[in-house]
């Protein structure tokens, strides 16, 4: 029963303490790393709502996963380890924080090496936590809540931006494109969804934008689903603000987007924190005219960078629609990969150190050097875009910026 | 009392789990279904046994799960003491729901309703009330230690669940045998009849909703220490009251045993359909629908129902009485 749960590695060190001691007696001093017996395959665990009603955003992160272990083993694998490749262990949390840490779980006794999870910050606080009892080393892909990292968690990690970040970036970026104007928006009106990300997003806005010299005239929260914004619409209709802030998922702020086009809001702006459609190729492409203009504050790649540009182009020849869920579940793996490289070895403590020092070269996103702070990588950071002519352009920061804010729109 | 010594072997051999597994995963799935068992069982008190159809189960649930996180995380309150609290709170909802429903006589599906909008009604204010951490949720601090009500292995957690689980089983053998669980199924039978005959159908009920409402309320308080983490769709949401009528109506309705071989079909189900075809999202989903939709179809008085007809006919004479009962 002991020996079942006594992780492999230790075994085969104690084996190696007694086989080095003879081997000392040969008059030979040591055994070169890659030489030393290399399990078969590096394990993987991806753990994303692939069913369920968040489906769409958790197949996008799996195939982002899958794809830098595809990318990973075609380079060469894990070097460090003689070139052992990785391998993906699938485990789908249906939506539900209880299911995902059963996935950990299991593949916990699997032998997983490591675990990229779980798109949603309700999974991956409940993923991360069921890891933590093995210390299997658990990098976050998309969820953004801070208190996923504040927990004292020695072996969660996340390489994109928390959500305390983004929305100090998004307050302050707001004022800057408003100032740069000339301070044309005073008021605003916040949409919101019900759950932690819009409820989050709109009490913090309703706290900082008065700061800046804007007024938020109404805050409205819907439920999810909500399939007929006619009411809400006209309520902004009546309103008038100059700015119209929607904090909601996918498919409502595409019918929200879509009813306001209906019935011809006239705003300065759109602007959105994590809009759910509002960087997203699909909403582009399928509604020009109602994404037009919108500005949101996401995460992004950077757009002057050729590898993230040919992993665009990778992407979207696999047919994939090119979400922050396919890039952002895709650098999970890779900064967990690059771990396990410069452990030399899939211990799980070695693998801990390596993602607590990561320093991983990340210029493929618009982030600062990458820098570990209790699990959050301090570099990371989102940017504002645009939908401009059709296409999605970076405006803000200035050293990534593919294209200028328009704004007033109106 | 053969059924009570039946009960004591059971749990007996269900309590060895933590001695004999030594695979964190498989304890879980053992934790999972006594709690599975725990919520159906809660609602067959109800629904089974006093064949008061709930839709709203998350309503106690819910309670019981928010007053313990609630109680932690804005007045430092020790969750053994929210433990007791939450089962506490979790009565007294089950007795406003069921003074506002019972009392002016809402049965079958007219009650049904009623406790499904009390659920919603309750999911919509968690929403909106500060102090539940509205729709961002209510993280509950990870501070292991068995004061905390938390354990850094699952055998803690195991010992918790499964001592609530004997409480609530032991609870439905006492219905079983008790003048009070004789009063509630006449209740069920004929509630007119009942009434008939001198039983005060209305205490009855309320007896059987609040007994209810305790046990789905603990299940509450279990899940949100076990999981730490709370939302108003976690807590309130539909998924609840779903999960706490499917485990007895796959089980067996109005049996002892029911609860728990409902919670342990659905679980095995539900793991085998993930394990083997869980590489194609939502397949596996739609496997386990359809063969929900054919044991309620095939097995109506579940599996409790099907064992015992196994048991009554021996194989030379199944066929035999199968046609008689087409007949």
């Amino acid at each position: 029963m002991t020996d079942e749960k006594k992780p492999a590695g230790i075994v085969r060190r104690d084996f190696l303490q007694t086989a080095g001691t003879a081997a000392l007696g040969l008059g030979i001093t040591g055994l070169p790393t890659v030489l030393r017996a290399q399990p078969a395959s590096v394990k993987i665990g991806l753990i994303h709502p692939v069913s369920g009603f968040i489906a769409f955003s958790g197949n996008q992160c799996r195939e982002g996963a899958l794809m830098a272990i595809a990318d990973i083993n075609a380079a060469g694998g894990i070097k460090s380890m003689g070139g052992v490749k990785l391998e993906a262990v699938l485990g789908d949390s249906q939506g539900k924080p209880d299911i995902g840490a059963a996935e950990v779980a299991k593949m916990a006794e699997a032998g997983i090496n490591g675990i990229v999870a779980g798109y949603a910050s309700s999974i991956s606080l409940a993923t991360s936590q069921e890891a933590a009892k093995t210390n299997t080393p658990h990098v976050v892909d998309v969820g953004v809540s801070d208190q996923i990292v504040s927990r004292g968690l020695t072996n969660t990690f996340r390489f994109s931006p928390g959500y305390g970040k983004i929305a100090d970036f998004a307050v302050a970026n707001l004022d800057a494109i408003n100032k740069a104007a000339g301070s044309p928006a005073k008021t605003a009106m916040i949409i919101h969804e019900e759950s932690l990300f819009g409820t989050g997003t709109a009490d913090l806005l309703s706290k900082k934008l008065p700061e800046n010299g804007i007024e938020v005239i109404e805050v409205i929260k819907h439920a999810n689903p909500t399939r007929d914004f006619t009411n809400i619409v006209l309520q902004i209709k009546a309103k008038k603000p100059d700015l119209i802030i929607p904090a909601n998922y996918y498919n409502e702020y595409v019918l929200l987007a879509r009813t306001m086009r209906q019935q011809r809001i006239e705003a300065m702006g759109i602007y959105s924190v994590l809009g759910g459609a509002a960087s997203n190729y699909k909403f582009v492409k399928e509604f020009p005219e109602a994404a037009e203009n919108i500005m949101d504050c996401n995460h992004w790649f950077n757009p002057k960078s050729e590898v993230a540009l040919a992993r665009k182009a990778a992407a979207e020849a696999k047919g994939l629609v090119y979400t922050y869920e396919v890039f952002l579940a895709y650098n999970a793996v890779l900064g967990l990969a690059d771990a396990i490289e410069r452990a030399g070895s899939t211990d799980k403590e070695a693998v801990n150190a390596a993602l607590s020092s990561s320093n991983m070269d990340m210029s493929f996103m618009p982030y600062g050097p990458t820098r570990m702070v209790d699990g959050q990588n301090e570099g990371a950071q989102p940017v504002n875009t645009q939908v401009l002519k059709g296409d999605i352009e970076v405006i803000a920061p200035k050293e990534f910026a593919s294209a200028e804010a328009v704004f007033p729109v109106k | 009392m053969r059924q009570l010594a039946l009960l004591g072997l059971v749990f007996a051999i269900i309590g060895l789990a933590p001695f004999v597994i030594s695979s964190d995963f498989t304890l879980n799935a053992v934790i999972m279904i006594l709690y599975a068992a725990l919520v159906g069982q809660a609602w067959n008190i109800l629904g089974g046994y006093g064949g008061q159809f709930s839709f709203g189960h998350a309503a106690y649930f819910g309670t019981g799960a928010y007053t313990v996180a609630v109680l932690q995380v804005q007045l430092g309150i020790n969750p053994w003491l929210g433990l007791i609290a939450g089962g506490a709170m979790a009565v007294l909802v089950a007795a406003i729901i069921g003074f506002s429903t019972f009392r002016y006589g809402l049965r079958g599906s007219y009650f049904a309703l009623v406790t499904l909008a009390f659920a919603e009604v309750l999911r919509i204010l968690s929403n909106s009330v500060p102090f539940t951490g509205a729709g961002v949720g209510i993280l509950i601090p990870l501070d292991q230690g068995p004061a905390n009500l938390q354990f850094v292995t699952k055998q803690g957690f195991f010992w918790v669940i499964w001592l609530i689980t004997l409480a609530a089983f032991v609870t439905v053998w006492w219905i079983g045998q008790s003048r009070f669980g004789a009063q509630l199924m006449a209740v069920r039978d004929n509630e007119d009849a009942a009434r008939a005959l001198g039983v005060e159908a209305f205490r009855v009920k309320m007896g059987a909703i609040m007994l209810s409402g305790l046990f789905s309320g603990l299940a509450g308080v279990f899940y949100a220490q076990y999981f730490l983490y709370l939302d108003p769709y976690i807590a309130y949401g539909p998924a609840v009251s779903v999960e706490s009528l499917l485990v007895p109506i796959i089980g067996g309705l109005g049996t002892l045993f029911g609860p728990l071989l409902g919670a342990l079909g659905l679980h095995v189900i539900s793991e085998l359909t993930r394990e083997f075809i869980g590489e194609f999202p939502g397949i596996s989903l739609v496997i386990y629908g359809i063969i929900l939709i054919a044991m309620v179809l095939f097995m109506p008085r579940g599996l409790a129902g099907l064992a015992s007809r196994l048991r009554a006919r021996p194989f030379g004479t199944r066929a035999k009485a199968a046609e008689g009962s087409h007949a």
